[in-house]
């Protein structure tokens, strides 16, 4: 096997560069319609050395491991979206296999397909939670203002590093896999069930992931069977390597979501009633519904305590392709549906949000929809000075209103505004009570006091492997040098779950330093070499029942507020942010250098989501012209981003940060827009067509 | 048909067929990996290099258009000062990129440097636009580029005293 890496940037192989002696290729064939099933396959005429691949030729289960919903490797009697794969083509040349996977004669007997999600039938609803905290229905009849509106979460791309792909050999006695996966352990388990194998049997080398925003939790495993199925029926090596064009029409998207708020406010202003209702479309099988649904439900009351609060959530299957996480799972939909709702009520009653959000806000104690207290004091009155102080918040916010409010109709000037929010991110659980949720890393300290760090977390940058290897060395005082994080292959590093939800630097470090612990407390007493494991289980798992939930929905948040500053042209009504700012408690900082970057990275991110970004779901998810259309927002268009965090305690935690930016700035961007044009606006991105439609109607 | 060019300062040739990409040229016949081959539409950046000193994606570039031409990737240009300037710029100023991008990254800003000595922000942050990629700190590559930038001057300065 030749491996030949770029001279900047290559630490470890990619998928794409992945080569082994006699290779060939797959490709997916894929079914056309959205919902029926197969009749027929018919694959043209093949060259020697092409063939076919079909459900038949599974070996074992033509399903990947379950987290929570079946998904079918090749569909055959339920086909569930347009483009789900249904058949696998392989042979030594990429273009022609291309060719060959086009002219693939799928018959399908068609069916009704199901696409709209805002409305929906019983039979789309894949997972409900209720959840109800005192009297609503009381707490609406005496309310003083109820303030209704609802709100859209459009489907995004995750634009990740390198496109969905996996490649498969015999190496001895295992077949080896390789995947850019946030999962090992998820893709073997997989690839083992669909070859009808010991898991034990399958080796999983997970190459260079690079930046994913979620988008490569689950979906590798899907593409690693095929590429094993591909190469176990046809006894060599295989790639399998999406395009651009094709992981952008089938590979999930951020799921979209529709978010009813009613909001009661009492004689004094303060929160007394909170109605939602939350639709999350999940597309075909929707995986995941429980946990995005569980993110979603708990992000809905937002950073505020309220006596009465109703929240109804629903994870709707449709037949567009599967949807879900990005950048986190479900959090960000609601914190941006209550955060936009709260700044239009703060500003119905003509006060500063951040005066209302002050008043409203969740204190140590507080009671949260779990019925558990608040174990935390959240830091709103810390942040919302520094941010203030950092934007000039006040002064603008002030400014703006008096300006929109005196110009009436005549705008002969550019259009301003400035928007707040503020939100937590949660770190616990993922997959509650399930075994998968047992994370361990081990550690073993060798007779050169060289340390090995064993965890089959998949990094996607080098910043991370830094912080667990700098935190181990300072714990055992061992030179950084000699602390080496072993490659994940799965055969010899233990499960340590999937990496979302920024667990490597919450839960995986903590581990890291566990396994040190151990390992210092016996080293001078116990002869080298010295190994320790550590395991983290779930404390407390969620349970849901009859219109409650129970249970601890994180160990610790991070709390933050982002303050956006927006200019619109006045005669095309183009939204330009001019600053941003971010102020957050982030806890215990391992390096805050990186941990700003991080901020900075995520806010530029959930920026192209308000400006520009948009998957438009029709009968497919993606259309080709979207894949031409869609990109990622120029650099040049971005403001300058100012992060500051607020100096930690001695003994506060580390945090998970990465999804602040998501959970804050778009609904921040949003109230900006509304406070420069006075116009209602729901969803975002914000389009100068839609904004110029909306002033013309008032 | 067989096509003659320069490939990172060597004279090399390559069989190719008329569907050919150059991009797809340079990674498998001369496994030339530091360029990635995703989009096919020139959008994505991750194919850029320097056709005859210009920046340009090579997966659109039909394979039997470089005859004769000049073509240098990052391999070739990581021989050069230009990139170790660039190379300590970027690790001065905290630049992390994730593995996929940074050859693209490294030569848009040899291709901006070589034309601006000392380029504005506005200049390197649309000339880094041609690399998109969600890995990007805006404010530590502005500081890595202009870093980079005040290296190679001075070694410029330097050889010519």
């Amino acid at each position: 096997m030749r491996r030949r890496e770029a001279p900047e940037g290559g630490r470890r192989l990619s998928v794409s560069d992945f080569k082994a002696e006699g290779m060939i290729y797959a490709a997916t064939v894929r079914s056309p319609v959205a919902r029926g099933s197969v009749r027929s396959i018919e694959f043209p005429r093949m060259p020697t050395g092409y063939r076919g691949i079909l459900p038949t030729d599974i070996p074992g289960a033509n399903a990947m491991a379950s987290f929570g919903t079946s998904i079918p490797v090749l569909a055959h009697d339920a086909l569930a979206y347009a483009g789900e794969p249904v058949a696998l083509v392989a042979g030594p040349d990429p273009i022609l296999l291309e060719e060959i996977s086009a002219s693939t004669k799928v018959l399908c007997d068609e069916e009704e397909a199901y696409f709209s999600w805002e409305s929906f039938s019983s039979d789309q609803v894949a997972a409900k939670h209720v959840a109800v905290v005192g009297d609503p229905d009381l707490a609406f009849s005496i309310a003083e203002t109820v303030l209704e509106d609802s709100y859209t979460n459009t489907a995004l791309e995750h634009y990740y590093s390198e496109p969905q792909g996996a490649a498969a050999a015999y190496d001895y006695d295992k077949l080896a896999v390789w995947c850019a996966t946030q999962w090992p352990y998820h893709v073997r388990d997989s690839v083992a069930l669909v070859l009808g194998c010991k898991n034990e049997e399958v080796s999983v080398r997970p190459t260079r992931l690079g930046v994913h925003l979620d988008g490569k939790l689950w979906y590798p495993s899907l593409v690693a069977c095929h590429a094993a199925l591909a190469s176990i029926v046809c006894g060599r090596p295989v790639k399998l390597l999406m395009t651009r064009e094709e992981d952008f029409l089938y590979s999930p998207k951020r799921a979209r979501s529709s978010i009813g708020v009613r909001a009661a406010l009492g004689r004094n202003g303060d929160l007394t009633g909170l109605d939602l209702r939350i639709a999350v479309n999940l597309g075909a099988y929707a995986p995941l519904a429980d946990e995005v649904l569980g993110q979603a439900i708990f992000a809905a009351t937002g950073v505020y305590t309220c006596p009465n609060i109703r929240v109804e959530a629903y994870a709707v299957l449709t037949n567009n392709p599967p949807m879900g996480a990005f950048g986190g799972l479900g959090a960000s939909h609601s914190f941006f549906a209550l955060e936009a709702h709260m700044n239009r009520l703060a500003a119905s009653r003509g006060e500063d949000p951040m005066d209302w959000k002050s008043r409203n806000v969740l204190r140590k104690g507080s009671t949260l929809l779990t019925g558990e207290p608040l174990r935390e004091e959240v830091p709103y009155g810390a942040i919302a000075d520094r941010l203030a102080r950092m934007s000039d918040y006040r002064r603008k916010y002030a400014c703006y209103e008096l300006v929109r409010k005196r110009r009436g109709d005549r705008i002969d000037g550019p259009l301003r505004g400035i928007g707040l929010s503020f939100a937590y991110q949660g770190s616990g659980p993922f997959l509650s009570g399930d075994d998968s949720n047992a994370y361990a890393v081990e550690a073993t300290l060798d007779k050169e006091l060289r340390l090995w760090i064993r965890t089959s977390a998949a990094v996607g940058s080098e910043g991370v492997l830094a912080i667990w290897r700098r935190s181990a060395a300072e714990l055992l005082g061992v030179p950084l040098e000699s602390v080496t994080v072993l490659p994940p292959v799965t055969d010899e590093v233990p499960n340590s779950g999937p990496s979302t939800l920024s667990r490597n630097v919450t839960v995986v470090n903590r581990l890291v330093d566990r396994a040190c612990e151990a390992i210092q407390k016996r080293r001078f007493r116990d002869p080298l070499p010295l190994t320790a494991k550590s395991v983290y289980r779930v404390p407390k798992p969620i349970q849901w029942e009859e219109g409650q939930v129970r249970g601890s929905p994180f160990d610790t948040a991070a709390w933050a507020a982002a303050a956006v500053e927006i200019e619109l042209d006045p005669w095309t009504f183009e939204p330009r942010p001019i600053g941003l700012w971010i102020c957050a408690d982030g806890g215990k900082l391992l390096s805050p250098e990186r941990a700003a970057a991080s901020l900075r990275i995520g806010a530029s991110d959930a920026l192209g989501a308000c400006m520009r970004e948009r998957v438009d779901p029709t009968e497919r998810l993606g259309r080709r012209d979207d894949f031409f259309r869609y990109g990622l927002v120029p650099l040049h268009e971005l403001p300058p981003m100012t992060v500051a965090f607020l100096e930690p305690s001695r003994k506060a935690p580390v945090k998970g940060i990465g999804e602040l930016p998501f959970n804050t700035v778009p609904a921040a961007f949003l109230s900006a827009v509304a406070q420069a044009t006075g116009v209602r606006v729901s969803s975002l991105p914000v389009s100068a067509t839609e904004l110029t439609r909306a002033m013309e109607a008032t | 048909m067989t096509l003659p060019f320069i490939l990172n300062g060597e004279d090399v040739s390559a069989r190719i067929r008329s569907v050919d990409r150059l991009s797809d040229v340079l990674r498998s016949d001369f496994g030339l990996l530091g360029l990635q081959s995703d989009c096919r539409c020139g959008s994505c950046g991750r194919c850029l290099i320097l056709l005859d000193g210009r920046l340009v994606p090579s997966c659109i570039i039909p394979a039997f258009r470089i005859r004769g031409r000049e073509v240098v990737t990052i391999e070739g240009f990581a021989q050069t000062d230009e990139y170790q300037d660039i190379v300590a710029g970027f690790r001065s100023a905290g630049v992390e990129n994730c593995g996929f991008c940074d050859a693209s990254k490294i030569l848009s800003t040899a291709a901006l440097l070589e034309r601006r000595a000392r380029p504005t922000n506005a200049e390197i942050l649309e000339q880094l636009s041609s690399a998109p990629c969600r890995c990007t700190d805006p404010e530590a590559l502005l500081r890595g580029v202009l870093a980079a930038a005040d290296r190679r001057s001075r070694r410029i300065y330097r050889r010519a005293r």
